[in-house]
C-alpha cells in the first residue's frame, strides 16, 4: 500500500477534525485586549493538533484493518528495522511545529511585555487574597475598599494588579480576560490587563486555598464573591467620587464616635 | 507461638507497636529532662511513633534479620535460599528475596491501592454529579482529592512499574535475580508502610492541600499533613532503592552477548527511568523533610512569617515531580514497544531512535519543571527557556509514537487484549501529548492553568497513557507469570469499556476548563451541571469495568487454559523459560546472539540457552 496518499488523506481527515474543533470551540467572552491573541494561539493549536491526530488515527485504523491477523494466521511481519529518512522526517516535522508554537508564544508574550513597559497611565490596583475573598486598594485614587467589595474598572484603560496574599496561595482568575496570576504570601506578583468590554465578569480563585476554596468563585449561584464590573469612564469616575464621599463620611462619623466616646 | 518470633506479619504485630512505644518513651523522657513543655506534645509523639513503628514493621517482617545476624557475628550461609521463591500462597505475605515473588507482591499490592484511589475518585465524582454540595463537606472533599492523587502517584503508578520491571527485567537480561535481593525486598515492604501512613491520616483529619501539599496551606492543615510528608518520604525511599537496584542489575548483570543495543526496549526504558529516579527523587524527599521540619520542629524553610519562601517549595517539589511524570510513563513506553513488536510480529521500527528518545526524555525532563509555575510569580525570564525545553520534549515522544505506528505497518497484527490496550494507548496518549504542547506555551497556559483543562490533560497522560500501558503489560505477561491464558472475551470487554468511558470522563473536562471551571472544587457554576453529570456517570461505569479485569485475572490464574512457555511466540529471553519460570530462572547462563526483535527473519534467535554451563563463562565476560 502506498503510504504517501494515505498521509495526504490523513491531512485531509485531520483538517476536517481541526475545522470542527475550531468551529465548535467554546470559550468565554473575550473581554480584554490580551484575549484575542491568546484565542488565536488556541485556534492555531487546534489547527495542527487536529491534523496530527487525524494522521495518527488514520494510520492506526488502516494498520489494524489491513494488517490484522486472520484466524490461525501464522505469518510473520516484514523484517524491517527502520527507514532512516522517514525517521528524520518525523523528527523534523514535529520540531518545526513546536518551534512555530514557541514563536507564537514568544510573540504574544513579547507584545504583552512591550505594552506593559510602554504603559504610562492606567489603574494600579493592589489585590490582597485572603481566606476566603479579595480586598482591593486603588493606588491611583487612594481608595481602599472593604473586603468582599466589588472590583470596578473603567473600560479600555489598562490595569496593573499587584497581587499578594494574607495567608495561603490563592490565584486570581478572570476567564473572560484570559488572565490568571497567583496571590502568594510574602511576595507581590504583577499582572496587567486592559478590559475592553463593559459588563460583569466572573472572578475565580483557581488555587486550592482551604475549606472555602470552592466558595471563592463568583460564578456560584449563592456566592459571596462579587463579580468584577467593567464600566464606562464616566460611570467609573462617578463611582470613584462616591467611594471617596463614603470614605469621608465614614471617617467623620468614626471621628464623631470617638469624640463622643471620649466625653463619656 | 513461634510464629510471633519468626519473620512474619504476625511478628510485625508486636515489633511495630514496640518500636513505636519505645520511641515515645525516649521522647517523653527527653522532653521532661530538658524541661520542654508540654511533655506530651501530641504531634511530636505521633511523628516519632510513626517513624519508629515503620522501622519496627520492617524489622518484624524480617528486613534486617540477615544484616543483624552478620553484625552480631552469627552463622551465615551465603547459599541459604530459604527466603527465595514462593511455595504456597502464604509465602507472598512474607519477606521474600525472589524477584518474581517481589514483582507479584508489588503488582498485587499496588493494584489494590489503585482500587482504593479509584474508590476515592468515585466518591468525589458522586459529589460532583450535580450542582450544590450533597455528599461531602469541603474538608472531606479536599481530603479525598488529595488522597486520590497521592495514592495513585506514590503507591500505585510509580511502584507498579517497579513491580513489572522486577518480574520481567532479570528474565529479559538473562540474570538469576536482581543485584541486591534483600534491598529489593526491603524496598517492597516500605510501600505498605507508606500506604498505611498516608491512609491512616484520615484518622487525623487527612491532608487536604492537594497532592502537591504546598505551604503555606500545608502549615494550616491538621496532623494528617505531617503523615503526607512522612508517607512520601517512605515511598520515595522505596523508589530510590529500587532504582539503584535496577541500575546495577541492568548495567552489571546482562547475559554475555547482550550489548546495550541488544537490550529489549523495556530494559532501556527502565535504565532511563532508574537514572531519573535516583537523580530526582531526593529532591521531593528533601522538600518534604523541610516542610515537615517547618511543621514539627519550628524551622522556617517555607514559612512566610519566619522569612521563608513558599516559591522555593514549588521549585524543589516540581524539580522532582515533573521528572516523576516521565518516571510514570517511560517504563510504559517500554512495555508498549515489547507488546506491539511481539503482537505485530515485526521488529521495532527505529530501535535506536526509540532507545535514545528514552534517554533524551530523561535528560530533558530535568529542564522543564517550572512549566507548572507559569502563574506562580516566579522569575519572569525563566518562562521562555522552560517553554522551549517543554516544547522540545514533545519531539522524542513523537518519535516513539511514529515508531510504534511504523512497527505496526506491514506486520501481522494479533488483536489480543494486550495489543488492543497498546493501540488504544496510542490514541489516547496522542491527545494528552497535544494538549501538553498547548500548555507549554506560556500565554495560553496562564489563561487556563489550575482549571479542568489541566485535569483533562494529566488524566489523558496518566490514565490514557500510563494505565493503558500497565494493562497492556498485565495482559502481555499474564501467561508468563501464571502459566495460564486470560479470557480474551472478558479482556476485550474490559478494553472497550475502559477505552470508551475513560474518554467520556476526561475529554469533556477540556471544555469545562476552557469555560472557567477551576480544579479542586466541590461545587461549580450551573452551566457545568450536565457535563459533570455525564462525567460522573461515565466515571462509575469506568470504575465498574475494573471488576471485569479483576475477575478475569483471578479466575484465569486458577482455571485458565494452560498457555505453555511462549504463547505469543516472543523472541526475548523471558519467553525461553517455562511459565511460570523456575526458581533462579535460567538453568545455564544464556548467550545473546542477536537483537531482541528479529521477527520475520527465518529461524532467527535472540539468544540460546546452552544445555550445560560452559566452563569458560567467567573468562569470556
Amino acid at each position: 500500500m502506498k503510504v504517501l496518499p494515505l498521509v495526504l488523506l490523513g491531512v485531509v481527515v485531520g483538517a476536517v477534525i481541526s475545522v470542527l474543533l475550531i468551529v465548535l470551540r467554546t470559550l468565554p467572552v473575550q473581554a480584554s485586549a490580551e484575549a484575542d491573541d491568546i484565542d488565536n494561539l488556541y485556534i492555531f493549536f487546534l489547527g495542527f493538533s487536529g491534523i496530527i491526530f487525524g494522521i495518527v488515527v488514520l494510520f492506526l485504523l488502516v494498520a489494524v484493518y489491513r494488517f490484522r491477523a486472520r484466524p490461525n494466521d501464522e505469518r510473520e511481519g516484514d523484517n524491517i528495522h527502520g527507514i532512516t529518512w522517514l525517521e528524520v522526517v518525523w523528527t523534523v516535522i514535529p520540531f518545526v511545529i513546536v518551534m512555530l508554537c514557541a514563536i507564537g508564544g514568544l510573540i504574544v508574550l513579547r507584545s504583552g511585555d512591550v505594552e506593559a513597559q510602554a504603559r504610562t497611565s492606567g489603574q494600579q490596583i493592589h489585590v490582597l487574597g485572603y481566606q476566603f475573598g479579595w480586598k482591593y486598594d486603588y493606588l491611583n485614587q487612594e481608595i481602599n475598599l472593604r473586603e468582599q467589595s466589588t472590583l470596578v474598572l473603567p473600560v479600555n484603560e489598562s490595569v496593573i494588579f499587584e497581587l499578594t496574599s494574607a495567608d495561603v496561595i490563592h490565584s486570581f482568575w478572570v476567564p473572560a480576560w484570559r488572565m490568571q496570576m497567583n496571590a502568594t504570601p510574602g511576595q507581590t506578583n504583577e499582572v496587567s490587563i486592559t478590559p475592553t468590554k463593559i459588563g460583569t465578569y466572573e472572578i475565580i480563585c483557581a488555587f486550592l486555598c482551604g475549606v472555602g476554596h470552592t466558595g471563592m468563585n463568583s460564578a456560584l449561584p449563592d456566592s459571596i464573591i462579587p463579580k468584577v464590573q467593567v464600566v464606562s469612564k464616566a460611570d467609573f469616575d462617578a463611582w470613584v467620587a462616591k467611594q471617596k464621599d463614603d470614605a469621608a463620611k465614614a471617617a467623620s462619623s468614626a471621628a464623631a464616635d470617638s469624640a463622643a466616646g471620649s466625653v463619656d | 507461638m513461634t510464629a510471633v518470633l519468626k519473620p512474619t506479619l504476625a511478628r510485625c504485630l508486636w515489633t511495630a507497636p514496640a518500636f513505636a512505644a519505645l520511641a515515645i518513651l525516649i521522647t517523653v523522657a527527653a522532653r521532661s529532662i530538658f524541661g520542654m513543655s508540654p511533655v506530651l506534645q501530641e504531634s511530636t509523639l505521633l511523628t516519632v511513633a510513626y517513624i519508629a513503628g515503620g522501622i519496627g514493621f520492617i524489622v518484624g517482617i524480617g528486613g534486617f534479620d540477615y544484616w543483624w545476624t552478620w553484625m552480631r557475628g552469627g552463622e551465615l550461609d551465603p547459599n541459604d535460599h530459604s527466603q527465595h521463591g514462593a511455595h504456597s500462597w502464604g509465602d507472598y505475605f512474607k519477606f521474600n528475596t525472589d524477584h518474581k515473588v517481589i514483582g507479584i507482591q508489588y503488582i498485587v499490592f499496588t493494584f489494590v491501592m489503585f482500587l482504593v484511589g479509584g474508590m476515592f475518585a468515585e466518591v468525589f465524582r458522586s459529589e460532583l454529579a450535580k450542582p450544590g454540595q450533597q455528599v461531602l463537606t469541603d474538608q472531606q472533599y479536599n481530603g479525598l482529592i488529595s488522597q486520590h492523587g497521592v495514592i495513585m502517584i506514590f503507591v500505585f503508578m510509580v511502584p507498579v512499574f517497579a513491580g513489572i520491571g522486577n518480574y520481567v527485567i532479570p528474565l529479559m537480561i538473562g540474570a538469576a535475580d536482581m543485584a541486591f535481593p534483600r534491598l529489593n525486598a526491603v524496598s517492597f515492604w516500605l510501600l505498605p508502610v507508606a500506604a498505611f501512613t498516608l491512609l491512616s491520616s484520615f484518622m487525623f483529619g487527612s491532608f487536604d492541600g492537594g497532592w502537591t501539599g504546598y505551604p503555606t496551606l500545608s502549615e494550616q492543615s491538621g496532623y494528617g499533613m505531617t503523615l503526607y510528608q512522612l508517607g512520601i518520604q517512605l515511598a520515595g525511599a522505596s523508589s530510590i532503592a529500587t532504582a539503584v537496584n535496577f541500575l546495577v542489575t541492568i548495567i552489571a548483570m546482562r547475559a554475555p552477548g547482550m550489548t546495550l543495543f541488544r537490550m529489549p526496549l523495556l530494559v532501556w526504558a527502565n535504565l532511563a527511568t532508574s537514572a531519573l529516579v535516583v537523580a530526582a527523587t531526593p529532591f521531593i524527599a528533601g522538600a518534604q523533610f523541610m516542610a515537615m521540619f517547618d511543621r514539627e520542629m519550628g524551622t522556617h524553610f517555607f514559612t512566610v512569617a519566619g522569612n521563608g519562601d513558599t516559591l522555593v517549595y514549588q521549585h524543589i517539589f516540581w524539580f522532582y515531580s515533573h521528572p516523576a511524570v516521565y518516571i510514570m510513563i517511560l517504563p510504559g513506553f517500554g512495555i508498549i514497544s515489547e507488546v506491539i513488536a511481539t503482537h505485530a510480529r515485526k521488529p521495532v521500527f527505529g530501535y535506536r531512535a526509540v532507545a535514545f528518545s528514552s534517554a533524551g526524555i530523561a535528560i530533558l525532563g530535568f529542564a522543564v519543571w517550572a512549566h507548572h509555575m507559569f502563574a506562580s510569580g516566579m522569575e519572569p525570564w525563566l518562562r521562555v527557556p522552560i517553554m522551549l525545553s517543554t516544547l522540545l520534549i514533545a519531539i522524542p515522544t513523537g518519535i516513539k509514537i511514529f515508531s510504534w505506528l511504523g512497527t505496526m505497518w506491514g506486520g501481522v497484527l494479533r488483536m489480543t487484549t494486550a495489543n488492543l490496550f497498546a493501540i488504544g494507548f496510542i490514541f489516547t496518549f496522542v491527545i494528552g501529548g497535544l494538549s501538553g504542547v498547548m500548555l507549554a506555551v506560556v500565554p495560553f497556559d496562564v489563561s487556563i492553568t489550575n482549571s479542568y483543562f489541566i485535569v483533562a490533560h494529566f488524566h489523558y497522560v496518566l490514565f490514557g497513557g500510563s494505565i493503558m500501558t500497565i494493562y497492556a503489560g498485565f495482559y502481555h505477561w499474564f501467561p508468563k507469570v501464571t502459566g495460564r491464558m486470560y479470557n480474551e472475551i472478558l479482556g476485550r470487554w474490559h478494553f472497550w469499556l475502559t477505552f470508551i468511558f475513560s474518554n467520556l470522563v476526561f475529554f469533556p473536562m477540556h471544555y469545562q476548563g476552557l469555560l472557567g471551571m477551576p480544579r479542586r472544587v466541590a461545587d461549580y457554576a450551573p452551566e457545568f451541571a450536565w457535563s459533570n453529570t455525564l462525567i460522573s456517570i461515565a466515571a462509575f461505569i469506568l470504575g465498574a469495568s475494573t471488576l471485569i479485569f479483576v475477575y478475569n485475572m483471578i479466575h484465569s490464574a486458577r482455571h485458565g487454559k494452560t498457555g505453555g512457555a511462549n504463547p505469543w511466540r516472543g523472541l526475548t529471553l523471558e519467553w525461553m523459560l517455562s511459565s511460570p519460570p523456575p526458581i533462579f530462572n535460567f538453568p545455564t547462563t544464556p548467550r545473546v546472539i542477536g537483537g531482541p526483535y528479529r521477527y520475520g527473519e527465518e529461524g532467527a534467535k535472540h539468544a540460546i540457552v546452552p544445555e550445560v554451563e560452559p566452563a569458560t563463562v567467567e573468562t569470556t565476560v
